[in-house]
């Protein structure tokens, strides 16, 4: 039933723009380190990052990851949400034989789709990127992967949120604004005490070794968050 | 008896602290096209909500094919098509796309799309943007989109809103032929008694979240009853001439107006007008209409109970309750 709702909720989003927004902000964030190597070349490859133009690269985009991803997702589940709250299909939608939990379920899965393509496209891009500027040495296929996919994992709580709030309450502006301050919040990210969740994509990025955990209690508060949110929709009442 | 296709019990919903549904005792039986009828607010909207399960009810219970709404939800929705209120859509998406993300779910053959649009008619904008449709199109795919998965009951909240006369006499036709040629059970609510008069088999007539009336529409034209018009020269002095006869008038614009009496009555009554010198200028049956009773059952804040059974004078609080008892 899940793969049901899944390929729906893929249908139901032709023509909404949504697998824009995934397309253009890796390949957005990309174009600007292009911009950055491209126009400090001598500085940034042959002085600053010599020993490793690679990782100076990965370093450099790193700084826009969290508050990317943090975008992506109020942008995304705003988008998905959408769909149904426009012109009121959530009670058609959840008149048909499914279960609320799937519903929401796959409403998550699509959400969970579209950034782990961004993820792929971001260490695409970036890799087309370094190999455009002749960097020297293998393309660091893990490290690129992982640029994206790591401060996702540690950025879940933050989707748990806006699944819970684009797709139970009837006024969206409360999700986006509140999604685009965290966003902006999350730029001080290096500089707020781990323990603030909003710091935790910055934590993985700036310290390898923390990644696992970060990535860790990203998943479980996510989970919490998820749960909840899910029971709500479940049993709350459809307008 | 008959098997029934829905059943609630008691059902009410309650928003803080009033009553949108109040004690609702629904009983439709298979084959049936039921009238869910009521004004502006009576509850209709809000007691289908919860036939779908979209709403939780504050009590009561709700039965459909004899299965528990609660318990067994999904088995249910399966047979039931619907349409609440305005209609759903995607307006980015075409007819045909629309219906698909349905049809996915209810798992039926891709021809019934083409087959559902045949029949609202929409086989011709089958391919546009559903955001340029018209009111009365966008309401056409959302029945089509309750008949897809070929349920044996459909549940069509206000279904000929926003469609012209000619829409309407075609969904209602559209309507009247379900329990004949595929044998679906219709409940099918409006605030129009006539349209409900001329589609349905049975009626609900709920009022403030109350049922008020529940039978079938022929018991209902049967309870408009008749009143006798007398019209003559000196309505005012004729009063006193009526009471030593025995019978009661209302005195209405120079007309005398009786309910109840029969032709003997009336004989003797005429008789006696015209040994005391009133001319007579007309004596009439005026068929109280079905429109008036309705208003009369549904006005008034104060508890309808109490007009019903001035209306049904003779058989208080009218058969119907006592069918809804039995059943
Ligand atoms: N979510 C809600 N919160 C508070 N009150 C509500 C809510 N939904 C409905 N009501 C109230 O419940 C009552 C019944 O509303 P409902 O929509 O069921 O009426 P209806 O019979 O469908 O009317 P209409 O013919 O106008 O569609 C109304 O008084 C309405 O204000
Ligand atoms: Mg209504």
């Amino acid at each position: 039933m899940i793969g049901k709702l899944l390929s729906t909720d893929l249908l139901k989003m032709r023509r909404t723009g949504i697998w824009w927004v995934v397309f253009i902000g890796p390949v957005g964030l990309a174009a600007m380190q292009a911009l950055n190597f491209g126009l400090r070349y001598d500085y940034l490859v042959q002085d600053r990052y010599a020993s490793d133009p690679w990782a100076g690269l990965i370093g450099e985009t790193g700084m826009f990851v969290p508050i990317a991803i943090y975008l992506a997702m109020t942008l995304l589940m705003a988008m998905i949400a959408n769909i149904e709250n426009r012109q009121n299909a959530w009670k058609q939608t959840l008149a048909l034989p499914v279960r609320r939990s799937q519903v929401f379920a796959s409403k998550f899965l699509a959400c969970l789709i579209q950034l782990l393509v961004a993820c792929v496209l971001l260490a695409a891009s970036v890799a087309i990127v370094g190999l455009v500027l002749k960097f020297e040495g293998p393309v660091p296929i893990i490290d690129l992967l992982t640029l994206g996919a790591y401060p996702m994992l540690a950025s879940l709580p933050m989707l748990g949120l806006m699944l819970w709030m684009t797709l139970t309450l009837r006024n969206q502006a409360i999700p986006i604004s509140l999604g685009i301050a965290a966003s902006l919040v999350s730029v001080f990210g290096a500089s707020m005490p781990e323990i603030v969740p909003l710091a935790w994509p910055a934590v993985v990025l700036a310290n390898g070794e923390a990644a696992l955990r970060y990535s860790g209690f990203g998943i479980a508060l996510f989970a919490v968050l998820y749960l909840l949110g899910s029971i709500h929709f479940s049993r709350k009442d459809v307008a | 008896m008959n098997e029934m296709m829905i059943e609630t019990r008691n059902l009410t919903k309650k928003y803080k602290g009033t009553r949108a549904v109040d004690a609702l005792n629904l009983a439709i039986p298979r084959g049936e096209i039921y009238g869910f009828l009521g004004p502006n607010g009576a509850g209709k909207t809000t007691t289908i909500r919860m036939l779908l399960g979209l709403i939780r009810p504050s009590s009561g219970v709700v039965q459909i094919f004899g299965q528990d709404l609660k318990r067994d939800r999904i088995k249910i929705l399966r047979r039931v098509g619907s349409l609440v209120e305005y209609p759903s859509y995607y307006g980015h998406l075409n007819a045909v796309e629309n219906l698909e993300t349905i049809r996915r779910i209810l798992n039926v053959p891709k021809t019934r799309i083409d087959e559902v649009l045949h029949t609202v008619g929409l086989t011709k904008d089958a391919k546009r943007h559903v955001k340029g449709y018209s009111l009365g199109m966008k309401q056409r795919l959302g029945i089509a989109a309750a008949l897809l998965g070929s349920p044996e009951l459909l549940i069509l909240d206000e279904p000929t809103n926003g469609l012209d006369p000619s829409g309407i006499l075609e969904i209602r036709e559209l309507i009247k032929k379900m329990p004949q040629e595929q044998g679906i059970t219709v409940l099918v609510s409006s605030h129009l008694l006539s349209e409900i008069e001329q589609m349905a088999s049975s009626v609900g007539i709920v009022n403030q979240g109350k049922m008020i009336f529940q039978d079938s529409i022929s018991n209902l034209q049967r309870k408009a009853g008749s009143e006798i018009h007398i019209a003559l020269s000196d309505a005012e002095a004729a009063m006193i001439t009526v009471r030593e006869q025995g019978c009661f008038a209302r005195l209405d614009q120079g007309k005398l107006i009786f309910k109840g009496i029969d032709d003997g009555q009336i004989a003797r009554l005429v008789s006696a007008l015209v040994d005391a010198r009133h001319s007579i200028y007309r004596v009439e049956e005026r068929r109280k209409s079905l429109e008036d009773l309705f208003l009369t059952m549904t006005s008034g804040a104060s508890g309808s109970a109490s007009e019903i059974a001035a209306i049904g004078s003779g058989a208080p609080r009218g058969a119907g309750l006592r069918k809804e008892v039995a059943q």
